[in-house]
C-alpha cells in the first residue's frame, strides 16, 4: 500500500492541481464575460430600440416582421426596431414570468386565442386610451379586437381560417365535383378511398390545435359553448370517428399537429385536407397536383374560428408611446397588413385593406373571404371565461383525440368533456 | 483488456449499433431531404439530396450562438465541477444523519420539474440582475446539474481507499494535500466521466437559455435549434441540419474523453 | 471456481467498483473537516435551488393561475391535490407512470449495463457504437422524439419493413393507439437513456484492474462467470446511484411524449410529470400542476429514503 501511495503522490498532484486552476479560470472568465454581456445589452436598451416578441419561424412569416422593422425604422430616424423570436410552446409563460420580473417586450406577436391568460396575467398594458382615438378603428370587426373586462388588450391585424383543401386531380379521376355538404364530402371520401386514395387529412392532437380542427365539425351538429350539449357532442365525435374506421381518415391523425396533414396532402394522393390559408406557400412549393380550397361544407349552425395572431403592447415597455406607433403603421394599416397576404396569404383584418386587388383577385383567398362570411365565428368563443379558456380548449381537444384514436366511445368522451365543460363555463 | 468477443457480445453489439445507428442515419437522411420530400418519401433512402437546410442553417447568428453555447457550457461543467467534487467527496467521507438528508435533499431537486423552476428563478434573476446574461444562465444550469454530479460522483469517492488517506496523512500530509494528491487522482476516471456528462448536457440545455434570455442575438445554438419548431408544426430538415451542426462539437468532446478514459486512466489508476 | 474468484487480489479496491471500508476510525473533528467540503454547494443551492422548493411547495397550497400568479397567493390548504384525485386525472396518471417508470428502469438499467459490458472492448466498433450512443443521447428530445415519430409511423421504415416481409397485413398502430402508444414512450425514454447508463457503467467496469480478468483466465473462468463474479460486482455500488438516476429521470420525462404523442390519444399517454405539464402550462392552473409535481416527489422521496438507508447499511457494513 505505501508504495502505491506514494507512487500517486509522486506523479498525480499536477494534473490535479491543474484541473482544479483550470475549472477556476474558466469559472472566472466565463462570469467575467457574461457581466460584460449583460452591462452592454442595458445600455443598449435605450428609449430608441423597439424590442418585438415574436414565434415566427417560418422564412415567409419571419420576412413580414423584417418587413414592417424595415418600414418603420425609414420613417422613423434613429430608432431601431428588434424582433426577438421566442419558441411558441414558451410564449405565454415567459411573457408572464417577465412581468412578474417587471420587465418584457415593447411589442407583443401572440396567439390571439391567449389573449385572456395574457392580459390577466399582467403581460399586456391597456390599449384602450390609443385604440379609442385611433381613426381607422371603424375599419376593424369587433371579432379582430381583443377587449377582457371591458379593457381593451390587443387587435388583430389580421385573421386566418380554416377550409376545404382538395386535389382537383383525384376528384376529376373519381368524377366529383368539390363538395357543398358533408353528406357529398363522404360520398367523395369514399369515391376517393376505392380509387386507392386517402379521403382526408386533419388534425386529432389532444390540445388546442386538434379544439381548433373539431369545432367546425362538432358545430355543425349544433355544439356550441353557450350551452353545450353531449349529443350535438357526441354526433359530432361520432362522425369523425366514422371516418376513421370507413378508412377515410388515417388513425395517426392523433399525433399530427396542423403541419404533417397539409405535408401529406401536398405529398399526393390525399382526396382533402382541412387546414388553413397560411398553407398557400408550402401547396404552391410542395405540391406537384392541381389545387383549389372551398369552404368547409357546413350546415346552417356551423362555425369556424377567425384565428391568428394578436398584437399589443408590453406591460412595461419602456416606450408605449413608440410601440403604439409601431402597432399603427404596420399591422394596423392598410399597407401593412398587405405586406402580410403578400408574404404568407393571411386574410387582412381592415375591411379597405380586404377589398384590396391582392385579396380579391386571389382565387384561393376568395373561399376563405366566403367562409368568413358565412361561419366566421370568434376564437375564442366570447362564452368562455378569459381564465378557463385554455382547459376548454384542453378538454375538448382531448377528446377529440380520443374519439379519432379510439381511447374512448364518442359517447363517453362526449359525457365526461361535457361535465367537464360545465363547470369550466361556470366560473 | 484484450477480449475475443463471444457471440452474446457481438449480438448486443449488432443491435445497438441498430437501435442508435439508424434514428441517427435518418436524422443525417432528412437534413438532406427539401421539406416536400420529409412527408413523401418517408421510409425511402431515395430521393434527390438537397443541402438547403445547411445552406440557410449557416448564419452569422449560428456563429454568434456557437459563442454563447460555448461559454455556457464551459462555464456550467466549470462551476458545477467546482462545487460537485468538494460535496461529493464530502458525502463520501461523512455519515450520520446530515449526510442522509443531504443525499435526500439531492434526489429532491433533481425531481423538481425544470419547468418549474423557471417562475422563481426568474424572480431571483430579476432582483439581482442576472437576467438576460450568461453568468444568469450558468448559474440556472449549475443549480439543475450539480446536484446529478454530486449524485453520480460520490461512489467514484467511496472508492478511494481510506487506508491510502490515513497512510498518508501518517506521513503529515494535510487534508487538502491528501485531497488534492491522493484523492482526486484515483477518482479521475469518475471525474471525467461526470464531467462529459455535464458538458454535453449543459451544451443541450435548452429551457433555461430560452426563457432567461431577453434581448436579440444572445441564444445558444440550443435555443436555435427551437426556431425551427414553428407554432403549428417543425421544419424537419432545418431542425435535423441544425441538431447535425450544433452536436459536431459534441462529438469532438467526447473522442477526446474517451481517448482520455481508454488509454490514460486505467492504466494510471493501478500502476 | 468461485471461491478465488471472488476473493481476487486486491487491485480492484482502487476502483468505484468495490466498497471500500468506512472511514470508522475518524475523530469528530476530523469528520467535521470532512463536512466542510459540503460547503459550496450548500450554499450554492440553498440560493438557487431551495427557493425553487419552497416556492413549489408553497404553489401546490395556493390557488394561483395566470391571473394570481404575479400578486398574491390565496392558501388553499390541500385542495389542489383533492382536486387532481377528484378528477380522477392523477390516478389514472400514476397508474401509467408507475408502468411508464417499470419499464424504463428495467429496459435502461439492463440494457445499459448489457451495453457496457459488450463496449468494455477497445475495438474500433466499440469505439463507434459508443460514439453515436452519446452523439444520439446529447441530440435534443425533440430531435430523437421527431426521428422515432418517423420511423415508428404508418408510412415509417419499421412499419415498411413489417409490412414487407409479411409479418402483418396492417401497419402497427405505434403512436396512435392507446396501449401500443404507452408502450413506444416507455421504449423510446429507455433508449434515451441507455447510452447514459452505458457510459456511467463502462466509466466502473473500466477500473477493473486487467490482472483480475488475467486471474480468471487462468482458472479458468468462462464469460458468463467474468461477467457474473467480476463485471456485476464491479458495478453494484454504481448500479445503486444509476438505478436513482434512472428512476427519477422516469418520473421526470416529459418531453419525448410531448413531441411523439402529446399525452394522447386523448389522454393515453398523460403520465405525471407531462399531466403537470399540461395543467401548469397549458392550462395555466400553476397550483394544481404543482400540486401534480409535488405528489410525484414526494412519491420519490419514499425511494430517496430506501436508497439513504441502503447507503448506510453499506457503509455499516463495511
Amino acid at each position: 500500500m505505501s508504495i502505491l501511495t506514494s507512487g500517486l503522490r509522486r506523479t498525480a498532484p499536477r494534473p490535479a492541481r491543474r484541473l482544479t486552476a483550470a475549472l477556476s479560470l474558466a469559472v472566472v472568465g466565463s462570469l467575467a464575460l457574461a457581466a460584460c454581456g449583460s452591462s452592454a445589452d442595458d445600455s443598449a436598451a435605450s428609449a430608441d430600440t423597439l424590442t418585438v416578441w415574436h414565434y415566427f419561424s417560418d422564412a415567409n412569416q419571419v420576412k413580414i416582421m423584417t418587413d414592417y422593422a424595415d418600414m418603420f425604422e425609414a420613417s422613423h430616424d434613429g430608432v431601431t426596431v428588434e424582433n426577438v423570436f421566442v419558441p411558441y410552446d414558451q410564449m405565454n409563460s415567459k411573457l408572464i414570468s417577465a412581468a412578474g420580473a417587471k420587465t418584457g417586450p415593447d411589442v407583443v406577436v401572440f396567439n390571439g386565442a391567449d389573449a385572456g391568460t395574457l392580459a390577466l396575467g399582467g403581460a399586456l398594458a391597456p390599449l384602450d386610451e390609443q385604440w379609442d382615438a385611433f381613426a381607422d378603428k371603424d375599419q376593424f370587426p369587433d371579432s379582430v379586437v381583443h377587449t377582457i373586462d371591458d379593457t381593451t388588450y390587443a387587435v388583430q391585424g389580421y385573421v386566418n381560417l380554416l377550409g376545404l383543401w382538395y386535389n382537383a386531380d383525384i376528384l376529376d379521376e373519381i368524377g366529383v365535383e368539390a363538395p357543398t355538404t358533408i353528406d357529398e364530402l363522404e360520398a367523395a371520401m369514399a369515391a376517393a378511398k376505392d380509387a386507392g386514395y386517402a379521403g382526408m387529412t386533419l388534425s386529432g392532437l389532444p390540445q388546442s390545435q386538434g379544439e381548433w380542427q373539431a369545432f367546425p365539425w362538432l358545430s355543425t351538429e349544433g355544439f356550441t359553448y353557450d350551452a353545450p350539449d353531449a349529443g350535438a357532442l357526441e354526433a359530432g365525435l361520432t362522425r369523425v370517428r366514422s371516418w376513421v374506421e370507413n378508412g377515410y381518415l388515417t388513425q395517426e391523425a392523433v399525433t399530427w399537429d396542423q403541419t404533417v396533414p397539409f405535408q401529406k396532402f401536398a405529398a399526393g394522393g390525399v382526396a382533402f385536407a382541412q387546414n388553413g390559408n397560411w398553407q398557400m406557400g408550402t401547396a404552391a412549393s410542395d405540391a406537384d397536383f392541381e389545387y383549389g380550397v372551398v369552404p368547409l361544407p357546413l350546415g346552417a349552425d356551423g362555425q369556424v374560428y377567425l384565428g391568428g395572431e394578436g398584437e399589443g403592447i408590453g406591460a412595461f415597455s419602456k416606450n408605449p408611446d413608440l410601440a403604439w406607433e409601431y402597432l399603427a403603421e404596420t399591422y394596423y394599416s392598410a399597407d401593412g397588413q398587405l405586406v402580410a397576404v403578400n408574404n404568407v396569404g393571411s386574410l387582412p383584418s381592415r375591411a379597405d385593406a380586404g377589398q384590396d386587388e391582392a385579396v380579391t383577385g386571389n382565387a384561393l383567398l376568395q373561399p376563405f373571404s366566403e367562409t368568413i362570411a358565412r361561419f366566421g365565428a370568434n376564437y375564442p368563443a366570447s362564452v368562455i371565461p378569459a381564465a378557463a379558456v385554455a382547459d376548454v380548449q384542453l378538454t375538448v381537444g382531448q377528446a377529440w383525440s380520443a374519439a379519432i384514436g379510439g381511447q374512448k366511445s364518442p359517447a363517453d368522451a362526449a359525457t365526461s368533456a361535457v361535465s367537464t365543460l360545465d363547470g369550466l363555463l361556470k366560473k | 483488456m484484450k477480449q475475443t468477443a463471444g457471440p452474446v457480445t457481438t449480438t448486443i453489439k449488432v443491435l445497438l449499433t441498430l437501435l442508435y445507428g439508424v434514428p441517427l442515419f435518418w436524422i443525417i437522411l432528412t437534413s438532406f431531404k427539401s421539406s416536400a420530400d420529409v412527408m413523401s418519401t418517408q421510409s425511402s433512402i431515395f430521393f434527390r439530396p438537397v443541402t438547403t437546410a445547411y445552406v440557410e442553417a449557416f448564419n452569422g447568428e449560428l456563429f454568434t450562438a456557437l459563442g454563447q453555447s460555448v461559454t455556457i457550457a464551459v462555464g456550467t461543467t466549470a462551476l458545477t465541477m467546482l462545487i460537485a467534487i468538494p460535496a461529493a467527496y464530502g458525502l463520501a467521507r461523512t455519515s450520520g444523519y446530515i449526510t442522509t438528508i443531504g443525499l435526500g435533499l439531492l434526489i429532491v431537486f433533481q425531481m423538481m420539474p425544470q419547468t418549474a423552476n423557471v417562475i422563481p428563478l426568474f424572480q431571483v434573476f430579476g432582483n439581482w440582475g442576472l437576467l438576460d446574461s450568461v453568468a444568469g444562465v450558468i448559474v440556472a444550469d449549475t443549480a439543475l446539474l450539480a446536484p446529478f454530479a454530486i449524485i453520480l460522483l460520490r461512489p467514484f469517492f467511496r472508492g478511494v481507499p481510506p487506508e491510502l488517506e490515513e497512510a498518508a496523512s501518517i506521513d503529515g500530509s494535510g487534508m487538502m494535500r491528501t485531497f488534492f494528491s491522493i484523492v482526486l487522482p484515483i477518482a479521475r476516471n469518475g471525474i471525467f466521466t461526470a464531467g462529459t456528462l455535464v458538458l454535453l448536457m449543459s451544451w443541450g440545455e435548452f429551457l433555461y437559455a430560452v426563457n432567461f434570455f431577453l434581448s436579440p442575438g444572445s441564444y445558444p445554438l440550443s435555443a436555435l435549434l427551437s426556431q425551427q419548431v414553428s407554432a403549428f408544426g417543425i421544419n424537419w430538415p432545418g431542425l435535423m441540419a441544425l441538431a447535425v451542426l450544433t452536436s459536431i462539437p459534441v462529438l469532438i468532446v467526447f473522442s477526446s474523453t474517451y481517448k482520455l478514459l481508454r488509454d490514460g486512466l486505467t492504466v494510471g489508476a493501478v500502476k | 471456481m468461485t471461491a478465488p474468484l471472488a476473493s481476487a487480489p486486491s487491485p480492484t479496491t482502487l476502483t468505484p467498483g468495490t466498497r471500500a471500508p468506512a472511514p470508522r476510525a475518524r475523530t469528530g473533528l476530523k469528520r467535521g473537516n470532512k463536512l466542510a467540503f459540503l460547503a459550496p454547494a450548500a450554499i450554492f443551492l440553498a440560493l438557487f435551488s431551495v427557493y425553487p422548493l419552497i416556492t413549489l411547495v408553497r404553489m401546490s397550497m395556493s390557488a394561483v393561475n395566470a391571473a394570481t400568479l404575479n400578486g398574491d397567493w390565496v392558501f388553499t390548504g390541500l385542495e389542489n391535490f383533492r382536486t387532481g384525485f377528484a378528477s380522477g386525472e392523477t390516478t389514472q396518471a400514476l397508474w401509467r407512470t408507475g408502468l411508464f417508470v417499470v419499464v424504463v428502469t428495467v429496459v435502461g438499467m439492463a440494457g445499459g449495463l448489457a451495453a457496457a459490458i459488450a463496449l468494455r472492448t477497445t475495438g474500433r466498433w466499440s469505439g463507434v457504437v459508443l460514439a453515436v450512443m452519446v452523439f444520439v443521447w446529447a441530440l435534443p428530445p425533440v430531435v430523437n422524439g421527431s426521428v422515432w415519430k418517423f420511423l415508428l409511423g404508418d408510412a415509417g421504415l419499421i412499419n415498411t419493413i413489417i409490412l414487407k416481409t409479411g409479418l402483418t397485413d396492417t401497419a402497427i398502430p405505434f403512436l396512435y393507439d392507446q396501449h401500443w402508444a404507452l408502450a413506444s414512450v416507455a421504449f423510446v425514454n429507455s433508449w434515451s437513456v441507455i447510452p447514459f447508463n452505458a457510459l456511467v457503467f463502462r466509466a466502473a467496469l473500466m477500473g477493473i484492474a486487467p490482472e483480475t480478468f488475467e486471474a480468471a483466465a487462468l482458472d479458468g473462468a468462462n464469460k458468463w462467470q467474468e461477467i457474473r463474479h467480476i463485471m456485476i460486482p464491479a458495478a453494484r455500488p454504481t448500479t445503486l446511484v444509476l438505478f436513482v438516476l434512472t428512476v427519477v429521470f422516469a418520473f421526470r420525462s416529459f418531453d419525448l411524449i410531448y413531441v411523439m404523442t402529446y399525452g394522447g390519444p386523448g389522454t393515453a399517454t398523460n403520465t405525471l410529470p407531462f399531466l403537470g405539464y399540461l395543467q401548469a402550462f397549458v392550462r395555466y392552473d400553476f397550483g394544481l400542476g404543482s400540486a401534480t409535481s409535488v405528489f410525484t416527489v414526494l412519491f420519490v422521496i419514499v425511494l430517496a429514503v430506501v436508497y439513504a438507508r441502503s447507503i448506510r447499511r453499506e457503509e455499516s457494513e463495511s
